[in-house]
């Protein structure tokens, strides 16, 4: 069956460019291939019938048999024709069966009697295998011939039949002018459709290809990077884990995907208080947690963890990245222990060089000459200098480590003038200056705070003074602020100031105004950077006011606990 | 007679102007470098003074203050504290009768234990 549809669709199908051609001569093929039948079958029963009735002498049998043959033989000539010359085939199809058509019977039977309908079978068909507007040709072509026929018989045309004609060619050029439209509509939307589909599908495609190289960029990068990274999904397994993460915690790749949070540090290389930190970490992306640093075996790991979220903002799961900074933390211990051999070994051949020298100027010796007590007491000043200097960066280094600590103890206010005025009295008095401490009467006796790092406070804003003091005084002033809340400490000098543009940079380490300065004054410029810090430590803010050649003044705001009066505090003994 | 100061410092130099540093403040001085050598000592000898370094070898200036302060023969000892680390002298200040950071200044030291005959009479 199948075959047969093949085989007549091979046969009545002629491809053209035009759709509307293909369809006329596809149309033409089947009506062709109707009247070739109709002559094959009726040869077939003619013969049948002579063969079997003997009666093949018979003026109709014998007409039938020609008939059929020239009707198979037009067929197919036009046939051929259809194929290779288009339009014309049709065309000559339709004058050959109107000319037929006006054999077939008396020319009275035609023009005016029961063959006059034939005539309307050109005019139905040639607005469907011609051209819609053809079906008027061929009503005028019919009533033209009936009306020859009714002229050559005499009688007076049949012109209703004309008009009847002309009627049926109106009623099918529009049937099939709607028709031709409806399917040229239906082509054009075929075409619209097919060209939407064309460019989806490249869209799409073109999408696939750019998310395919996407996902190989961000392959290679997560492969390449040397930080561990582990995406979790939104339930906590673990999706996703590059190669750096393997070697970091010691775990092969298949066995990390699939697993939760806990069952990643729940492993003995991990400690417990880690693990629980480590594990809020991911499970919350907790920010204050960032850069949480853990040992994970012999390793010290620093942990971040960013939640992924979809376009409604909605977490869909978690990245976290692990960095490998066994490198760093021991860099760190080695600078610890470092410090800490510094701190104790440079400080005593120090102190012993400043012991001998005051022993030559104290005469523990024997008598020493003037010049001699002069180098002498130059040894001790520049020792001190050195010693100042060991402990500044001492100081820098544990507040940049977060390790300095600042004490709440009871402390007196008036001690800490006296032991300033102790220490830097005669330095002041050295350069000429005058120094002076004010206690603030209604200043609390005792107050909380670190003792020591108040001094050191006091000491470093003083001795800056006095530093870049020429002339002049420096004075230092302990009172309440002015909410009570607050005390103040201020230190004012009459010296070179501080112009504008040096005002945001005095804190920071390592700056001092001018190098040429930094040379004169001696010094490091960490003194106030650590002043700073240890003002900011305690809760407090410096500020400092100043004016080229008349001078600074630098005040610390501290916030004010008042302390015990009873307490009796023994002050430390600074080496200045 | 002179009053006995120890002074247990294992550094030659400083142990030296220590030294110097009490005997110009007029004591009778024994040094010695050693803590377990200054165990001994302490158990037989009486000083009103004790110069006490922190890191000492073989037995720790630590736990030499602690057995001056459970040897009642020793009440009246002074226990001067000498230490480079801030931190250590921070947390012996009520132990000791002062703590001193080095570096120590020798006119200091010497000021000091002088004021400490004061305190005794």
């Amino acid at each position: 069956m199948k075959a047969v549809s093949e085989f007549l669709d091979r046969i009545l199908n002629i491809q053209t460019s035009d759709p509307d051609d293909t369809r006329r001569r596809r149309l033409l093929n089947i009506l062709m291939l109707g009247m070739f039948v109709s002559g094959l079958v009726g040869t077939v029963v003619v013969t049948i019938d002579a063969l079997t009735l003997k009666s093949l002498g018979g003026t109709g049998s014998q007409l039938l048999l020609p008939t059929a043959a020239i009707i198979m033989v037009g067929v197919l000539i036009l046939y051929y024709i259809n194929r290779h010359s288009g339009r014309w085939a049709a065309f000559l199809f339709l004058l050959l069966l109107t000319a037929a058509f006006s054999l077939s019977d008396t020319p009275d039977q035609l023009a005016n009697g029961r063959s006059l309908f034939v005539y309307a079978f050109p005019v139905a068909i040639s607005s469907l295998i011609l051209f819609p507007t053809a079906s008027f040709i061929f009503a005028a072509i019919g009533g033209a011939i009936i009306t020859w026929l009714a002229i050559s018989v005499s009688i007076f045309p049949n012109i209703p039949a004309i008009i009847g004609f002309f009627m049926l060619a109106l009623v099918s050029w529009l049937s099939s002018r709607t028709l031709e439209q409806a399917l040229k509509d239906l082509r054009s939307i075929n075409a619209e459709l097919d060209h939407r589909v064309m460019v989806r599908t490249r869209e799409l495609s073109d999408a696939l290809s750019r998310e395919t190289i996407e996902a190989g960029r961000r392959e290679a990068i997560l492969n390449s990077i040397a930080d561990g990274v582990i995406v979790f999904d939104s339930n906590g397994a673990a999706i996703l884990a590059n190669p750096s993460i393997t070697a970091l915690i010691n775990k092969p790749r298949e066995k990390i995907i699939g697993s939760g949070f806990n069952d990643l540090l729940d492993s003995d290389e991990v400690k417990v208080g880690d693990r629980d930190n480590a594990a809020t970490l991911l499970e919350k992306s907790a920010q204050d947690l960032s850069n949480f640093r853990m040992e994970w075996g012999k390793r010290t790991v620093s942990i971040n963890a960013a939640r992924v979220l979809d376009h409604h903002h909605l977490s869909i799961g978690t990245v976290a990245v692990l960095r490998d900074i066994t490198h760093d933390a021991e860099l760190e211990r080695m600078k610890d222990t470092f410090l800490a051999i510094v701190s104790h070994e440079l400080r005593t051949p120090l102190n012993a060089i400043l012991g001998y020298a005051e022993m030559l100027i104290e005469s523990v010796y024997g008598q020493i000459n003037e010049k001699q007590k002069n180098v002498s007491t130059r040894i001790m000043t520049n020792t001190r200098r050195l010693l100042d200097i060991v402990s500044d960066l001492l100081d820098q280094t544990q507040i940049e480590a977060g390790k300095l600590k600042i004490r709440v103890v009871p402390c007196r206010p008036a001690e800490l003038l006296d032991n300033l005025y102790g220490i830097m009295e005669k330095s002041a008095s050295d350069k000429g200056i005058a120094l002076s401490t004010e206690l603030d009467q209604s200043m609390p006796p005792v107050i909380m705070g670190d003792p020591q790092r108040l001094q050191q406070i006091m000491i470093n804003l003083a001795n800056n003074a006095v530093k870049f003091t020429d002339q002049g005084n420096v004075r230092v002033r302990v009172h309440p602020g002015d909410d009570g809340k607050n005390w103040q400490m201020q230190v004012i000098d009459t010296g070179k100031g501080v112009p504008e543009d040096a005002m945001e940079s005095i804190f920071e380490a390592f700056r001092q105004l001018e190098s040429v300065s930094t040379r004169e004054q001696g010094g490091f410029g960490l003194g106030l950077s650590i002043v700073k810090q240890l003002v900011e430590l305690m809760e407090g803010k410096i500020t400092v006011e100043s004016e080229v050649e008349k001078g600074s003044t630098f005040t610390v705001t501290l916030p004010l606990i008042v302390g015990e009066v009873t307490m009796s505090q023994s002050q430390p003994f600074s080496g200045g | 007679m002179k009053e006995l100061a120890l002074v247990i410092e294992d550094d030659e130099d400083l142990s030296e102007i220590f030294g110097q540093a009490l005997t110009a403040a007029n004591y009778e001085i024994e040094i010695i470098r050693d803590g377990a050598v200054a165990q001994e000592r302490l158990k037989k000898v009486l000083p009103v003074v004790v110069i006490l370094d922190m890191h000492i070898p073989h037995v720790s200036g630590v736990t030499l203050l602690k057995q001056i302060q459970a040897d009642a023969r020793l009440a009246a000892t002074r226990v001067v504290v000498a230490t480079a680390d801030a931190q250590i002298g921070e947390s012996l200040r009520t132990e000791a009768t002062l703590v001193l950071i080095k570096p120590i200044s020798f006119i200091q030291l010497r000021d000091l234990s002088s004021r400490l005959h004061l305190l005794k009479s």
